[in-house]
């Protein structure tokens, strides 16, 4: 090929009819290898980063169940000691109930009703 | 002269990375052994200190008792704390011993062995009230102890005392069922245990970052109401004890029992012990429930299931006569009356019951044999024993450890006869006052054998509470005609007694039947001078409300331990159920 035919060459693949020919290359610009290992590297921590704030998270809400079930215990336990005080109070051996019983007056009728 | 070693400094330098290099291969190699090699070991040993399992006791049921129609508690659970120590790093053992004898209200000596031990886990103190537990871990915040723990634990309190002691048993120090209720119902109140399976902190509690953590609630016991009326059983339990202490007896016992769907109202038992401190008691005979348990010879109120059963099978007619000789001779033996008025006379059927006629009640299995005692007669008896009263054979109530009792075989065997002559007026047979009540309770209701209960209703899995529904065992005992007879023969019977006619009241029907049973002698035959009373009778209006069965052991009084020790304790209930218990009157009256 001479050196015209080549420049011509050249100058078609850029230039169509009609058209301007200031520059129609796609430049491609791509990361290198580096680049791209660190990038992933940083990904990979920001998700560990992500995934321990979230697990971190998380396991505080245990120790926020944990105090609740104890409050929900001690709760659970004032109500049984409630009910058995209560239970003891409505004993028939109970002193209260044998007391109520003392004071009870036997009533006898004073009459009959004759119609 | 330098060597070219130290001449060249380099060389040093080679050396020294040689060296790191081959320690870090030996790490390499170590941290490759650790984790590639040995990882399955590792990680179970990391799961096993990270990994957390325990059970989560089910909280066992409530027993409930009735007062009236309202629902009161017999049986709850009360949170307790065990005092345990880890004697091994307790320095101070003397110190300790000092301070937690103090709180626990015990011997420093038998804190301080406990303390000496070699073990790693030593109990103090069992079922400790809040107040000490609080007293201990005071001591322990404070610095003055160590290595001693309160564990909690659960006990069962009985707020009515020793109400039904018998009837409700109690739980061991194992959380299992003993005796009574408790043991018979043991599964449904002990519930389901829960667990936890998770991923924890050093201080135990779960994290909830972990995928693999398991966790199932524990299902709590079923709560249990029984048929018991807490004030008729304070009533039966106080009669029953007054009248044992005026019969000179020292045990005894009442069943009141609704005959019109088999369910308990009230089971007094005398002695008793207090199911709160059952590990006191010295005799554990006294845990068995004796009107369930402790068998006997029911004595006469037999021979209102052997009229029965006459009436029934057709053998006899109740506008029937006889003539009575006044014995019978069986084999070598003779079949008398006790009762004065038992001489030989034409007798109806109602005066089997009237003068307790032990002839007439053997008069009535012969005619069951068509005339005589034989195999057949023994056959029928047989068959209304067990498959129309239930004697013989447990009743499944709701209680450990039930007696069936004995019915001899009618076929095989010696002297068949006289044994089933005896069967007849309630000797030579085994029974329970719990069989004997539904015996007749069956008899007097219209026919309908009910399956005794001492349960009114359980709550489901869903905490809702379903009542239990009657449940008929044998729905023809004997018929609705037959039934209405003995109801009038027993009030005939009852008035005949000049002791206990009084316990009649205008407005109700009351009637029963007396037994005065001798008591066998373990070196063959019976004890002249021992007895056991016991009567079985019923109280209603239009009908049976309550069949209630008494039983006096061994009372020490004059005349017939039936009517003289039993009569009086029956009497008593049938007052207290008129006047406490709104037993309704006859239409009208």
């Amino acid at each position: 090929m001479t050196y015209s035919s080549a420049a011509s060459v050249n100058r078609q693949r850029f230039s169509s009819r009609g058209q301007n020919a200031v520059s129609f290359k796609t430049s491609s610009k791509r990361l290198g290898p580096v680049s791209n290992a660190i990038a992933l590297l940083v990904m990979v921590c920001l998700i560990g980063l992500v995934y321990l704030t979230q697990v971190t998270k998380t396991n505080s809400f245990s120790y926020e169940i944990n105090n609740l079930n104890k409050q929900q215990s001690q709760l659970k336990e004032e109500q049984k000691d409630l009910e058995l005080t209560a239970a003891r109070l409505r004993a028939v051996d109970s002193d209260r109930v044998a007391q109520a019983a003392q004071g009870l007056v036997s009533l006898a009728p004073s009459g009959t009703i004759t119609e | 002269m330098n060597t070219p070693f130290q001449a060249n400094p380099n060389n040093r330098i080679r050396v020294l990375y040689g060296v790191i290099f081959v320690i870090c291969i030996i790490i390499g190699l170590r941290l490759f052994y650790i984790q590639v090699i040995r990882h399955s070991y590792y990680e179970a040993q990391a799961r096993e200190s990270q990994l957390k399992r325990y059970e989560i006791p089910a909280e066992r049921g409530t027993l409930f008792a009735l007062d009236g129609d309202e629902k009161v508690p017999l049986v709850l659970n009360e949170l307790r704390y065990n005092i345990v120590a880890d004697p091994q790093i307790i320095i101070d053992k003397e110190e300790t011993a000092l301070r937690v004898a103090d709180i626990l209200k015990v011997s420093k000596d038998d804190i301080k062995k406990s303390l000496q031990s070699g073990s790693r886990y030593e109990i103090l103190g069992k079922k400790q009230t809040k107040d000490v537990k609080e007293k201990i871990e005071k001591l322990m915040a404070d610095g003055d102890i160590i290595g001693v723990f309160a564990e909690r634990t659960v006990q069962r309190v009985y707020p009515q005392g020793t109400l039904a002691a018998q009837v409700l048993g109690f739980v061991d120090d194992e959380s299992k069922g003993r005796y009574g209720i408790e043991e018979s119902l043991n599964q449904d109140l002990s519930g389901t245990a829960g667990r936890v399976r998770a991923l924890t902190d050093q201080n135990g509690i779960p994290l909830l970052a972990n995928g693999e953590n398991v966790q199932e609630d524990p299902i709590d016991g079923k709560d249990v109401t029984l048929t018991i009326d807490v004030a008729m059983q304070k009533q039966a339990e106080n009669i029953l004890q007054d009248g044992l202490k005026n019969a000179n007896s020292n045990s005894g016992s009442v069943i009141i029992v609704n005959p019109n769907n088999g369910q308990i109202k009230a089971l007094a038992n005398y002695p008793s012990y207090n199911p709160a401190e059952f590990q006191k008691v010295e005799d554990t005979a006294i845990f068995t429930n004796p009107a369930v348990s402790s068998l006997l010879e029911p004595g006469s109120i037999m021979k209102t299931l052997t009229l029965a059963a006459g009436l029934d099978s057709g053998s006899v007619t109740k506008d029937q006569t006889y003539y009575d000789p006044s014995f019978w001779k069986i084999g070598d033996a003779t079949v008398r009356n006790v009762e004065e008025d038992g001489g030989a006379a034409v007798r109806s059927m109602s005066d089997i019951l009237r003068y307790s006629l032990n002839t007439g009640a053997t008069w009535l299995i012969m005619q069951m044999g068509g005339g005589e005692l034989n195999q057949k007669g023994r056959e029928a008896w047989y068959d209304y024993l067990t498959n129309h009263y239930g004697l013989g054979k447990v009743t499944n109530i709701e209680q450990g450890y039930e007696e069936p009792g004995y019915i001899a075989n009618p076929v095989e065997g010696y002297g068949l006869n006289i044994q089933y002559a005896n069967s007849s007026f309630g000797q030579g047979i085994l029974t329970t006052s719990l069989q004997m009540a539904m015996a007749v309770s069956a008899v007097v209701n219209g026919g309908t054998y009910y399956q005794p209960t001492l349960v009114a209703g359980k709550t489901d899995s869903d905490r809702i509470y379903a009542e239990n529904k009657p449940k008929i065992v044998y729905n023809k005992t004997v018929s609705t005609e037959v039934s209405a007879t003995l109801v009038d023969y027993m009030q005939v019977a009852l008035n005949n007694n000049n002791l206990l006619k009084k316990f009649g009241r205008p407005g109700y029907i009351v009637g029963g039947k007396t037994g005065t049973a001798e008591i066998a002698n373990p070196a063959g035959g019976y004890y002249e001078d021992r007895f056991n009373g016991t009567y079985v009778g019923f109280v209603g209006g239009d009908r049976p409300e309550y069949v209630i069965m008494v039983r006096v052991d061994e009372p020490k009084v004059s005349g017939y331990a039936g009517t003289t020790a039993a009569g009086p304790i029956f009497g008593s209930v049938v007052t207290m159920l008129i006047d406490n218990f709104s037993v309704q009157a006859r239409n009208g009256q």
